[in-house]
């Protein structure tokens, strides 16, 4: 059955509250013609409407055009509350890979240095780097000292010898969020996360060798550093067992608010606490531990990066270039200020596989990116390409400051495994002269580029309606899979 | 052979399982999320006690579910063979399992699917006529 939505302007999707009783606001999804037959032939409409029902939800339950079915909150998910007015928060709507986020690093290499290199790279890379399911990772840490790192995030990597100070100013919030309770955490996410610190992980974790193909934005690809044929290094990764066991135990803490505080959601999935509740404090202060084990977690990844590269070109990574343009965290749940009705507001901002996007001015930003707006750097497939865009003022209006983060998922991992020939899958990429490594074969063939949406159609419609501003297109060069 | 079939979902993998009894729902449905996790079932040689509680059925499948996942990937326990007890009041569910197992470090050998957790989505867990079936997201 095909999910009715109202078009309210070229990009943009209504689904009114009048839609399903117990909606408190509209339904907002961004798409174009192109996305819009998968988008309304999925589940994810649904999940859109179910998310509208959280109590003190402000203005909209968004979605961005990468949208696809999740559990609970759609993947490509936004929702702002106003805990003045008994706004929640829901684990759910930041979800089990807590701070799962990009980074993206520069080179000063050229596309003609890897001339004859890319297999010894990808080969180094894949080496390592500890890749795919269950990995043990390189950092080894006592119960005390792991308390230290889920309070200082980036910053306590940095201070081990993984990376320089000046990789911190450019990560959302500085490499490590303020206000991270150890304490809130429970003994089993500690045991979880203790091997792998470090770790890529499976799934749709990767790294990517890339180079800029195409620039739109020559003033900001300069602030970047970035001009066409320059390699960059991407990295996808979040903060593994440790952010799954805490949003699972908190997922149960807060299955047994919604009684508690007679909260009636239409999932259970979407179990929440008022922002002012103890168990919603105790959450914030458990998932912002884990939001810094991310950063950790992609700082050490990029640290082994460099190394790699060190190797493989008998150079420092500093004489190599390999400077961090920015790490943008894509589940998580922030309080931001916005006006709402003319007043300023602290709201909780859920962005579930949505990236924040702020724009020029904001005070966030890191100095040199204030003039030009925050990095936004949204991965695609495989095979075809990623983009690095920058946050506008209108995000800032529109959508709490969000935008896209991915190509969004089309296909389901088993109609992969049933349509997708592996040994063809390596040939296609190889003639397009993209190298993959990986640990299992079914990884391979569930991330293939078929299962994908068309990311360019993904950035058409976040740059049409004004999310956000392209910079430049990456083309792929080889890739490591989780 | 456990009586399962895949449900299609985009992004994350969901299983329909099927079983006469309760426990035996029960204890199927763990078969097969850890049949998507690794093939080997070593040979059980140590034993450990899992008490669950819940105010549904539901409730109690995830967190028992969550409970042998966390089991695994913090303390390494690999459940193989389950002895259950589920005891059902109105409003107040338990299980008792007594499970079998071996230990497995799924961070130095190689396993088939990472798992984070059973969630709540569109989750089933019923009895018609021909015995009960569960619906099941995993997120992967």
């Amino acid at each position: 059955m095909e999910f009715h939505l109202e078009k309210i302007s070229e990009y943009k999707y209504r689904i009114p509250k009048s839609y399903k009783p117990g909606m408190r606001v509209d339904g907002i999804i961004y798409a174009g013609n192109k996305l819009l037959e998968s988008i309304k032939k999925d589940k994810a409409p649904e999940q859109v409407a179910n998310v509208a029902f959280l109590p003190g939800i402000v203005n909209y339950s968004l979605a961005m055009p990468d949208i696809h079915w999740g559990y609970g909150f759609p993947i490509g998910g936004v929702a702002a509350t106003d805990p003045e007015q008994g706004g929640v928060i829901s684990p759910g709507g930041v979800g089990y890979d807590i701070n799962c986020g990009v980074r993206l690093v520069k080179t000063d290499l050229v596309l003609e240095d890897l001339k004859g290199k890319i297999e010894k790279i990808v080969n180094v890379l894949y080496n390592d780097v500890p890749s795919g399911i269950g990995s043990k990772g390189q950092v080894k840490v006592s119960y005390q000292e792991e308390k230290k790192l889920l309070l200082n995030g980036a910053k306590w990597a940095v201070a081990q010898g993984f990376g320089v100070k000046e990789d911190l100013e450019y990560c959302e919030e500085f490499g490590a969020i303020d206000g991270a309770d150890p304490d809130s955490v429970s003994e089993r996410a500690f045991e979880r996360g203790k091997p792998q610190a470090g770790t890529l992980g499976s799934g749709n974790h990767f790294l990517e060798v890339q180079v800029i193909e195409d620039i739109f934005d020559q003033t900001a690809a300069e602030v970047f550093g970035l001009r066409i044929g320059q390699i960059a290094v991407m990295i996808h990764s979040g903060s593994r067992g440790f952010g799954y066991q805490v949003c699972d135990d908190y997922v149960k803490v807060m299955g047994k608010c919604l009684s508690k505080y007679a909260i009636k959601v239409p999932d259970r999935q979407l179990a929440c606490a008022p922002v002012t509740s103890p168990e919603a404090k105790a959450y914030i202060g458990a998932m912002r531990a884990a939001a810094n084990y991310a950063w950790v977690n992609r700082q050490v990844l990029m640290y082994l990066v460099r190394e790699s590269f060190g190797k493989v070109f008998s150079k420092s990574w500093q004489s190599l270039g390999m400077d961090l343009i920015y790490d943008v965290a894509h589940n998580i749940a922030k309080f931001e200020k916005y006006i709402i009705d003319g007043k300023e507001k602290v709201l909780c901002v859920h962005r579930k596989g949505a990236t924040r996007a702020f724009g020029p001015g904001n005070p966030e930003l890191p100095d040199r990116y204030r003039n030009i707006g925050q990095p936004v750097i949204i991965p695609g497939d495989m095979g075809t390409a990623s983009y690095l865009l920058v946050g506008t003022k209108k995000a800032e209006q529109e959508t709490f400051g969000s935008t896209c983060h991915g190509a969004g998922r089309l296909k389901s991992r088993s109609e992969a495994i049933r349509t997708v020939d592996y040994e063809g899958l390596i040939k296609e990429l190889r003639q397009k002269g993209i190298e993959v490594r990986s640990s299992g074969k079914n990884t391979i063939v569930e991330e293939a580029p078929s299962a994908y949406k068309n990311i360019d159609d993904v950035i058409e419609v976040v740059t049409q309606a004004g999310l956000s501003k392209k910079v430049c297109k990456m083309r792929p060069l080889c890739v490591v899979k989780g | 052979m456990i009586d399962f079939e895949f449900i299609e979902h985009t992004a994350d993998v969901g299983v329909r399982v099927y079983a006469d009894t309760s426990e035996q729902l029960f204890k199927n449905c763990a078969e097969v999320l850890f049949g998507l996790i690794l093939d080997d079932r070593p040979k059980p040689d140590i034993e450990e006690t899992v008490v669950v509680e819940a105010e549904d059925i539901e409730e109690l499948l995830i967190t028992w579910l969550n409970e042998l996942l966390s089991l695994f990937f913090a303390y390494r326990f690999l459940p193989v063979d389950y002895d259950i007890i589920l005891e059902e009041r109105e409003d107040y569910k338990v299980i008792k399992s007594r499970i079998k197992g071996a230990n497995f470090d799924p961070y130095q050998n190689k396993i088939k699917m990472e798992i984070k957790a059973a969630t709540y989505h569109d989750l089933k867990v019923e009895k018609n006529d021909s015995g009960w079936i569960a619906e099941v997201i995993f997120d992967v």
